[in-house]
């Protein structure tokens, strides 16, 4: 006779057994081909622990640039432009910044960066890099055409809520008239913030961020969180907090309760791009990503930018400024006497480039460390309910970004395969040791969480992708924290150092996008020019 | 001696409980393939799930006249529900579309599945009632009926569909029931009769099901190729797209993805539409391109201008042109038009070719499938229409299929609207084609419409009247739309599948 407990162990047992042969037994550990890159750490470690050795070279220059980022090539066309001569040195193997890209027999695709809104009205210099490279095609009605080949393609976006694909990545399928009442209240409070001028008149939220308002009672914003603006504010859907969240994630790596809530409202209130021929919140993309607007942007500057140049020391002397770098190719130690110089690299190298007398508190510049993967998988997916492929596609609750759909701009009919590339911001309070944890990870360890990420929505992914390209960004994007942007590190990091030397990069505006950047070159270029 | 009779209560309830599993499993089957084959599944699934538990009593009922040695009967029962339930789902699939009374073979499957179920559970317990006090016999029994109900009703949507779809699902509880079979017959030999029979049939069960699950795949297709109404003559994939072609005496059909592209019967209507208006109103026209058209025949009616001196014809897929390069019988229908020395064939992208494209045209024909997703809906676009008039001469005149004004006249005319918005001038025509219904066209040309010059001879459709009817819209096919299809908004893609699943339904 059996007894009851025994009874219904076995019970649970049998049933345990099915389960576990019937669907697990088709997963293969089978190993997928692929790579883990990230930057050049090892050549950047060589200027924390610098080279002893002979100068080797002594050039002479007018203008050096530190860095080919987006700031330093946005500099590079603004002195080209007005006949000045420099030269640019870059770390990496190309420029670009975290605006590269890779690229397989499939598909080109972004490493980083890869798309840009459209721009605002006022934005002039931004609009007039984009005639230039024929982004804008003219103008009618006093607003900007498009060229129709670079706006993204319909459809755009998707989330995945409720166990199907919903058009658009505001959760609205199978979220309660409650939620959604709370969601609209967002929205609305974001338009009004849109439309809000400070009491000096300037718009409350601006692209440029140093073209915002200052108004006291607005840059009062920047000393709370996001997560405490959202709890004043009684947002309490946690439908809305995961999309708020998942936007911060977005444009500055970093979760609620870390961003600050000035910035966060500058993500929805500061875009008030028009056009004729899309709609404001379309943005301009690419196969490759911003790289695509990098190629453009380093096009009349190529001869005189010279990569693989570790910069390893600027000394400000008497005459102008020696910078010593280490020249990878030759592997021999140089020096450039410059008359001026730009530092369009970022804070935590300028902390070891520079010996200010000045004091800058570069414990505040943190930069939240990113994975960027790239999927080549099947054009065919298995795919969930609901809206097909778009090009950025979200999952609700994931701790990543989704991933967008590389080949969307693509013209031609897919083929057999195509490229996803995969967003995961590391969201950690202290960027540090999500970095330090980041690089203990291997690439199997980084394949098995994206995988276990995306089958959620992709039920046979691992089978389905023959090929997995991972890029870690150990300081991937500035962190706009509580009290950042607007404090004095900030703007001390900033200023100019004896009319010699210039700081252009999007860290010194507390956001990581590429009008800051390209702002911020232009700056420095105007600041360098009129020191004279 | 007690170890044996422990063994044995385990194993029947083990029995119980994969029974359980199986028989829900079943219905389930029943009921998904019967609402994806016949829809409407509130009612497919409400019938099949009553039908079953009715067939359940009968089974229950017809128990008592089992007599004899019932551990026989009940490894007898299991295979056979294995071999009908196993193979339900395959062979639902397989005569879905052969024969008339396909509701009638569901129901009788179902039924028989249901009797042979409800057979099971009043057996066991007669093997067990002399082994098992009454009162926990009942208990444990329904008890492991339920987990397994609960089991198989989780274990369905959440893994067995995803993972092994429909035919591998049924064929694999198929399996399981024949394997309780085939572990009674060897546990308990020594009680049996007939046991080598048995376990013979057993086994074979066990091999068929094997073999349902290994090819699955081959029947689905196998399936879906029973969908077509004649005889296929020939069915390949391209990395595009599934081409299958079919042939009733002299009608050849060719099918894309299972959408109908043309009857030989009626193609000619299509075709000479498609040419003659337009390409008749251009003067000595000589370069001509074809955009889509692998199949020959829009370059067959082009040749019949004696003026064309080239034809450049762009189709993605080489699967297509070559078959209508050497299947002679397709020869015959494209009067061997892909193999003439006017005719340049490239298997490009059209989209990415007329980019690169330096060459103007005196006349273009667009043949595109339908707008019906993202992909084919970028080629109906202003950006791509803008590229079609550089590439158009000065003088010439460029035709669009713009899939049916009378099913989605919306979506056409949204490709008009687009076409102006790209600076052509445009006149939409119509004609009935049998096959494929009311179809309609989208002539565009730059400045004035261009008078007819002279149309070839040995037309069998087109005549010079043929304009004033063509271009006659009645009121059930207009509709004036401001909408024009962008890249960044492809609102004709939304459109056509609004229209299509209206019509479907």
């Amino acid at each position: 006779m059996i007894t009851r407990r025994s009874f219904i162990k076995q019970g649970s047992l049998v049933a345990g057994s099915l389960l576990l042969s019937a669907p697990y037994s088709c997963t293969s550990d089978s190993t997928i081909p692929g790579s883990l890159g990230g930057p050049n750490a090892k050549a950047g470690h060589r200027i924390r622990t610098k080279t002893d050795g002979k100068i080797k070279e002594v050039i002479q220059e007018d203008i050096v640039i530190v860095g080919g980022g987006v700031s330093g090539l946005s500099a590079a066309r603004w002195l080209k432009m007005n006949g000045q001569s420099f030269r640019l040195l870059e770390l990496e193997k190309e420029a670009g910044g975290n605006s590269r890209s890779g690229s397989n027999a499939i598909s080109a695709y972004p490493l980083g960066a890869h798309y840009l809104p459209l721009p605002n009205v006022n934005n002039t210099e931004l609009l007039r890099f984009l005639e230039e490279c024929n982004v804008i095609t003219g103008y009618t009605n006093q607003r900007p055409v498009y060229n129709e080949y670079y706006l993204c393609f319909e459809p755009k976006e998707r989330l995945y809520i409720n166990h199907h694909w919903q058009e658009g990545l505001i959760p609205s399928e199978g979220v309660s008239p409650k939620d959604r009442s709370e969601i609209t209240r967002f929205v609305e409070l974001m338009d009004h913030y849109k439309n809000l001028q400070g009491a000096d008149g300037k718009m409350a939220f601006e692209i440029p961020v140093h073209e915002s308002s200052l108004d006291p009672k607005l840059l009062q914003l920047d000393t709370l969180s996001m997560d405490q603006f959202l709890t004043d504010n009684k947002f309490e859907s946690p439908y809305l907090r995961w999309y708020v969240n998942y936007c911060c994630a977005d444009d500055f790596g970093s979760a609620l309760k870390d961003t600050s809530a000035w910035a966060g409202i500058h993500y929805f209130s500061s875009r008030r791009g028009h056009s004729e021929n899309s709609k404001f919140d379309d943005v301009l993309t690419w196969p490759e990503g911003n790289h695509w607007l990098v190629k453009q942007l380093s096009r009349p500057s190529l001869p005189y930018i010279k990569t693989q140049c570790v910069v390893l020391n600027v000394v400000l002397t008497d005459k102008g400024i020696d910078i010593d770098f280490l020249d990878l190719e030759s592997n021999e130690l140089k020096q450039i006497e410059a008359k001026k110089a730009i530092m369009a690299s970022p804070q935590f190298v300028n902390k070891h480039l520079l010996h200010r007398t000045a004091s800058v508190d570069y414990s505040k510049f943190n930069y939240a460390p990113w994975l960027v993967a790239n999927l080549t998988v099947s054009a065919s997916l298995q795919e969930k309910r609901g809206e097909p492929l778009c090009w950025d596609n979200v999952i609700y609750g994931s701790n990543s970004l989704g991933y967008v759909h590389a080949q969307h701009q693509n013209l031609t009919i897919p083929k057999e395969e195509t490229v996803l590339t995969y967003y995961l911001p590391l969201t950690g309070t202290h960027c540090a040791a999500a970095r330090a944890d980041a690089e203990k990870k291997n690439l199997g360890e980084w394949t098995d969480l994206i995988f276990k990420d995306l089958e959620v929505v992709h039920p046979k992914l691992r089978s389905e992708t023959s090929r997995l390209d991972a890029h870690l960004w150990g300081h991937g994007m500035i962190r706009p924290d509580p009290g950042f942007i607007w404090g004095e590190d900030l703007r001390r990091a900033a200023t100019p150092i004896d009319n010699k030397v210039f700081f252009a990069h999007s860290d010194l505006s507390g956001i990581s996008i590429f009008e800051e950047a390209f702002q911020s070159g232009i700056t420095a270029a105007k600041q360098l020019m009129k020191s004279a | 001696m007690k170890n044996q009779s422990k063994a044995f209560e385990l194993l029947l309830l083990l029995s119980v409980f994969v029974v359980a599993t199986c028989g829900l499993i079943y219905e389930l089957v029943a009921g998904t393939l019967a609402s994806y084959l016949l829809g409407d599944s509130i009612t497919q699934f409400s019938t099949i799930i009553g039908s079953y538990l009715f067939a359940m009593g009968i089974g229950s009922y017809l128990s008592k006249f089992l007599k004899g040695n019932l551990l026989s009967w009940f490894i007898r029962i299991e295979i056979m529900v294995g071999l009908v339930g196993g193979s339900s789902a395959a062979v639902l699939f397989v005569v879905f579309e052969q024969i008339v009374f396909f509701r009638l073979l569901l129901y009788a499957q179902v039924i028989l599945t249901g009797i042979l179920v409800g057979l099971e559970l009043p057996l066991l317990m007669r093997i067990l009632k002399d082994r098992i006090e009454f009162t926990d016999l009942v208990s444990r029994i329904f008890t492991f009926d339920y987990i397994g109900a609960l089991f198989a009703s989780l274990l369905f949507p959440l893994v067995l569909i995803p993972y092994l779809g429909l035919l591998r699902t049924s064929f694999f509880f198929g399996l399981l029931n024949i394997a309780v079979a085939l572990l009674v017959s060897h546990k308990f030999g020594n009680e049996l009769s007939s046991r080598r029979s048995l376990r013979w049939s057993a086994w074979l069960g066990i091999a068929l099901m094997v073999a349902g699950i290994a090819l699955s795949d081959k029947l689905t297709s196998f399936a879906e190729s029973l969908t077509y109404a004649d005889a296929i003559i020939y069915a390949k994939s391209s990395p595009y797209q599934r081409i299958v072609i079919t042939r009733n005496k002299n009608d050849w059909r060719l099918f894309l993805n299972g959408n109908l592209q043309f009857s030989s019967e009626d193609e000619y209507r299509y075709h000479e539409s498609l040419i003659h208006p337009g390409l008749s109103r251009v003067s000595d026209p000589k370069h001509v391109l074809i955009l889509g058209g692998g199949d020959g025949m829009a370059a067959r009616e082009i040749l019949k201008y004696p003026s064309v001196t080239s034809i450049k014809l762009v189709d993605l897929d080489r699967a297509i042109t070559d078959l209508f390069k050497k299947n002679e019988g397709l020869l015959k229908l494209n009067n061997r038009s892909l193999v003439s020395n006017k005719v340049q064939v490239y298997n490009e992208d059209a989209f990415q070719w007329i980019r690169q494209n330096k060459e103007t045209f005196d006349f273009i024909t667009v043949d595109f499938p339908d707008p019906s997703n993202y992909s084919l809906g970028k080629l109906y676009t202003l950006s791509f229409y803008r590229e079609l008039y550089n590439t158009l001469a000065d003088q010439g005149a460029l035709v669009i299929q713009a899939t049916s004004p009378y099913v989605a006249k919306e979506s056409f005319w949204i490709i008009d609207q687009t076409l102006r918005k790209a600076g052509f001038q445009t006149s939409p025509y119509h004609c009935h084609v049998p096959s494929f219904g009311e179809w309609g066209y989208i002539l565009a040309y730059k400045h004035d419409l261009p008078e007819v010059k002279q149309l070839p001879a040995g037309l069998r459709f087109i005549t010079e009247r043929s304009w004033t009817t063509m271009t006659d819209f009645p009121a059930d096919m207009i509709a004036r739309s401001n909408h024009y299809n962008t890249l960044n908004n492809q609102v004709l893609v939304n459109t056509f599948e609004r229209e299509w699943a209206v019509y479907f339904k």
